[in-house]
């Protein structure tokens, strides 16, 4: 996890003429986005693949041939058409669960880093405590004691049970921001809490929080697969976890029907990679200190602060008033 | 014979290239042609050393064994109740596939009329320890269940009123009240005999509560005696003084029989398609692709469905609930569901096609069955059938796709069985996207299992996947009245131990007795058809697949002539008569 403390303070200072090229973007981002879409794009694939998830192609694990080209599953499914159904459901549970996550997150660790005192005391204690609870043990007690799991309340509980590292990374940035002088204009100026939090706090911490949600978004992805894995899966739906659960049970390890358990397992491979490869990269975006851009890239950009500098120089020479002090060793 | 030729279903094979009988560089059984081998004639060349003499068996025992009391609530294999004849035996011994009742400790029984069974011992039994068996043993043991009253062995007493013994004739006078030969007969197949010594003690020592008290030295008659149970293993060794070599023709073939312990199916499979494993009784998906991948893997039907069908998983409906109380929405569901796709998937094809009846349509039950009203009356997957019923009935799709009436949904109904129970996952999961296809909202939910069993018990669940009487002695009728028996109904919220479904009807319990005491095979058919037209015409409850009552695989690696369909000299059973093989497996190797 990484709770790299940044600011974007610097960043959005002084507006620049190409706010693209002010990002620059790494090739490890193109890379992220691109399995990112990829993986996107398998789960929307679903709505134009001719085969539904739930008819009957053919029979127990029949291998990859004859116009299938991942084989059928344990009941006969289309395998590729299971996958996209999958892949779709298990980004629906990322995006959700880690939309809940980071709102939960978020709102503790600000209130609790910018209010201090014993109620942050209070609320870090209730985070601590939340952390050292194993969360895979909660979810499965939960999700047992469900009456029925469906693809939302599977979402809702790895939403719950993933908050607090984002809430303590959230909190320590928080009280830092609490400290400088903008936040006392805001205060004197009578703005109230909720306002200071959401317009003053906030944005210092919006590179942040987006991080922490993509990472929740994989993590929430992987909670829900080894939920399903352990037969707690949504009932009814197709998710990544619940192909390999099948593909478990029906021992395709054991069968060689490699066509059922390995798609799903690169599928959830490239999703968490992707996230996780998005989220370094956005960490270069945000925090310029921790670039590793190419030579060539540092050295234009240096080159063109470079002339930017001799340029403005040039322009403050050109009125070249002899009033103005030269040191010694300067060029004249 | 049984070689290559009679392969038939599986002979994808690569035209019979395979060598047969450890053929590569001449090895034991070279010009020996042998019998009892692999689906596709294929046998091992046999193990080397000591282990050629023992017997590897699986798929029994799943956590490390703590007591050999066969009464106790778990005990450990092979102790735990009609498994297998290896230490504790049973009187007689039923046959699955004939349905005959063989001899076992009893030399022969007679049946009178409705009024008494007679059962004569065979001569010269001792128990493990050398000591005589006698009929106060056999009276000691069914006599536990007067003691201890939660025993199971108790429930002999409710069709028996009196058991005797004459010299070496014990004599069973029958309830005339409920006059149930049947369930009689079954107690005699399935009840291990004890030894009166041991279980006094037991008696004494546990104050009443037999099964509370623990041993690890099970006393039995049986060819095995215990040689050591520990976390990873089960072995049981020959008893060289075993009172019936004269009637079973010899000792058993094997000096041993060892019963690893696995964590799961996976481990198991893999073993035995290895050949560290003789037999077993474990689900294998696709168990042919075994033998195609030139394993010596066999089964008793040398084509699908591979095993002998034994028992039938049912769709428990609960009659109590608003909708399945309707007779013609529960035949609707009996329509709706796709057998032919649970049968092909859920079961990896281990299953033949389900009939509309409690009756199975195979091996010692075929008997009992009107097949022309099977079905004549009954049903087959047929979704347009399946809403066209609805509509008769007066059911109306609403606007979210759903059938109701008078503002009655079919649903939202849970589909329970135990999570890990992978077959009937899966079969439920197909159950649930057909109802929901005819517009019945159902969806699938997996419990653990004493979760699942006392949410069935206690009528807490709209339907459910759960067994029913197995083929044995007693069934079809006990099948019968475990379905659809109105005796000592239990309502909603108290544990049942039938019926599940708290289905009433008038007339069920007259034809259930009228079918147990039927004095002739004659009025036992018809009053076994009554009772199927009545479940035809009700739906309490309808099967979803057949199952083998034991999962009887084997691997011709070490040992050949197995049963099987070309050499049918034995069931393809571990318990009841399933004891026949051990005596006549031949070894491969040295």
């Amino acid at each position: 996890m990484s709770t790299v403390n940044t600011s974007m303070a610097e960043e959005t200072m002084a507006p620049r003429a190409n706010p693209l090229r002010s990002f620059n973007f790494s090739g490890r981002f193109w890379t992220a986005l691109v399995l990112v879409v990829f993986v996107i794009l398998l789960g929307l694939a679903g709505f134009v693949y001719p085969t539904g998830p739930a008819e009957k192609v053919g029979s127990l694990y029949d291998a990859p041939g004859g116009g299938l080209l991942l084989g059928t599953d344990n009941f006969g499914h289309d395998v590729l058409a299971v996958l996209m159904a999958g892949t779709r459901t298990s980004l629906i549970i990322g995006l959700v669960a880690g939309i809940v996550a980071t709102t939960i997150g978020v709102t503790i660790g600000l209130v609790a880093g910018y209010v201090g005192g014993w109620f942050e005391e209070l609320l870090m204690g209730v985070t601590n405590v939340v952390l050292a609870i194993p969360a895979i043990v909660v979810l499965i007690l939960i999700s047992v004691s469900l009456p029925e799991s469906t693809i939302w309340s599977l979402a809702v509980v790895i939403g719950i049970t993933s908050w607090p590292w984002t809430a303590r990374a959230v909190r320590a940035q928080a009280s830092s921001v609490a400290t400088r002088e903008h936040i006392d204009v805001a205060r004197l100026s009578g703005a109230r809490l909720g306002g200071i939090l959401v317009k003053d706090v906030l944005p210092y911490i919006l590179s942040y929080a987006v991080m922490a949600f993509v990472l929740q978004v994989a993590g929430a992805i992987l909670a829900e697969a080894a939920l399903s894995m352990l037969g707690l899966g949504p009932s009814g739906a197709n998710s990544l976890g619940t192909q390999l659960h099948w593909s478990l049970a029906f021992q395709a390890v054991a069968s060689g029907a490699w066509w059922a358990f390995l798609p799903p397992t690169l599928v959830l491979t490239l999703v968490s990679f992707g996230f996780l490869l998005l989220q370094a990269s956005l960490d270069e975006v945000f925090n310029p200190r921790l670039r590793r851009g190419k030579r060539k890239q540092m050295k234009q950009a240096a080159a063109r602060r470079a002339e930017e500098a001799r340029a403005l120089a040039a322009q403050q020479a050109a009125p070249s008033d002899s009033s103005l002090p030269t040191r010694a060793g300067d060029p004249a | 014979m049984a070689v290559t030729g009679a392969l038939g279903g599986a002979a994808t094979l690569a035209a019979c290239g395979g060598a047969t009988g450890g053929g590569d560089g001449g090895g034991g059984a070279s010009g020996e042609e042998l019998v009892g081998v692999g689906n596709n004639g294929e046998a091992g060349t046999g193990r080397s050393g000591e282990a050629a003499d023992q017997l590897f068996i699986a798929g029994f025992q799943w956590s490390p064994p703590t007591t050999f009391n066969t009464f106790a609530a778990a005990p450990a294999w092979p102790a735990s109740a009609n498994v297998a004849q290896y230490i504790y035996e049973t009187l007689l011994r039923f046959h699955i596939v004939s349905g005959e009742l063989l001899p076992g400790l009893a030399a022969s029984y007679e049946v009178n009329g409705t009024e008494s069974i007679t059962l004569t011992l065979q001569d010269g039994i001792t128990w493990h320890d050398g000591s005589e068996f006698t009929p106060e043993d056999v009276i000691y043991t069914f006599e536990l269940g007067k003691i201890d009253p939660g025993l199971g062995v108790a429930s002999f007493w409710n069709d028996v009123d009196e058991l005797t013994a004459e010299g070496n004739t014990l004599n069973i006078a029958i309830n005339q009240e409920r006059k149930n030969v049947g369930a009689v007969l079954n107690s005699l197949a399935t009840q291990f005999i004890v030894a009166k010594s041991q279980f006094e003690q037991a008696v004494e020592e546990s104050g009443d509560s037999i099964a509370a008290w623990e041993t690890m030295e099970p006393l039995g008659t049986g060819p095995f005696t215990l040689e050591l149970a520990d976390q990873t293993q089960i072995i049981l060794a020959r008893h060289e003084d075993y009172w019936g070599q004269d009637f079973y023709g010899g000792l058993p073939a094997m000096t041993k029989i060892i019963h690893p312990i696995f964590k799961s199916n996976e481990d198991g499979n893999l073993k035995f398609q290895n050949g560290e494993l003789d037999v077993m009784q474990q689900f294998v998906p696709q168990i042919w692709k075994m033998w195609e991948s030139g394993k010596p893997v066999g089964t008793y039907l040398r084509e699908e469905p591979y095993y002998t069908p034994g028992s039938m998983p049912m769709l428990l409906i609960n009659t109590t609930k608003p909708g399945l109380d309707d007779p013609a929405v529960r035949k609707a569901l009996a329509h709706a569901v796709d057998y032919a796709s649970i049968a092909e998937t859920a079961m990896s094809g281990y299953s033949s096609q389900v009939l509309a009846s409690l009756i199975i349509p195979d091996g010692a039950e075929d008997q009992w069955l009107d097949r022309d009203k099977a079905a004549a009356d009954g049903w087959t997957f047929d979704a347009a059938k399946a809403e066209q019923l609805l509509q008769d009935a007066g059911y109306e799709k609403g606007s979210d796709g759903f059938y109701a009436k008078d503002g009655q949904k079919l649903g939202p109904w849970k589909l329970i069985t135990p999570q890990g129970w992978t077959d009937w996952n899966a079969a439920l999961e197909i159950v649930a996207k057909n109802l929901q296809s005819i517009g019945v909202d159902a969806a699938t939910n997996f419990p653990q299992q004493a979760q699942t069993q006392s949410a069935i018990q206690n009528g807490d669940f709209d339907m459910a996947c759960w067994y029913v009487a197995g083929t044995g002695p007693a069934t079809p009728w006990q099948r019968f009245s475990d379905v659809m028996s109105n005796v000592d109904m239990a309502p909603a919220g108290q544990t049942a131990y039938r019926n599940y479904g708290r289905w009433e009807n008038d007339e069920v319990n007259d034809l259930l007795t009228a079918a147990s005491s039927a004095a002739d095979d004659a009025s036992k058919l018809e009053a076994l058809t009554a009772l199927d037209n009545l479940y035809r015409a009700e739906v309490p409850a309808f099967p979803l697949m057949y199952r083998p009552d034991e999962f009887f695989e084997f691997n011709a690696g070490n040992w050949s002539n197995w049963p099987a369909e070309d050499n049918d000299y034995a069931a393809p059973m571990f318990r009841g008569a399933g004891n026949q093989w051990i005596f006549e497996l031949k070894k491969i190797g040295g």
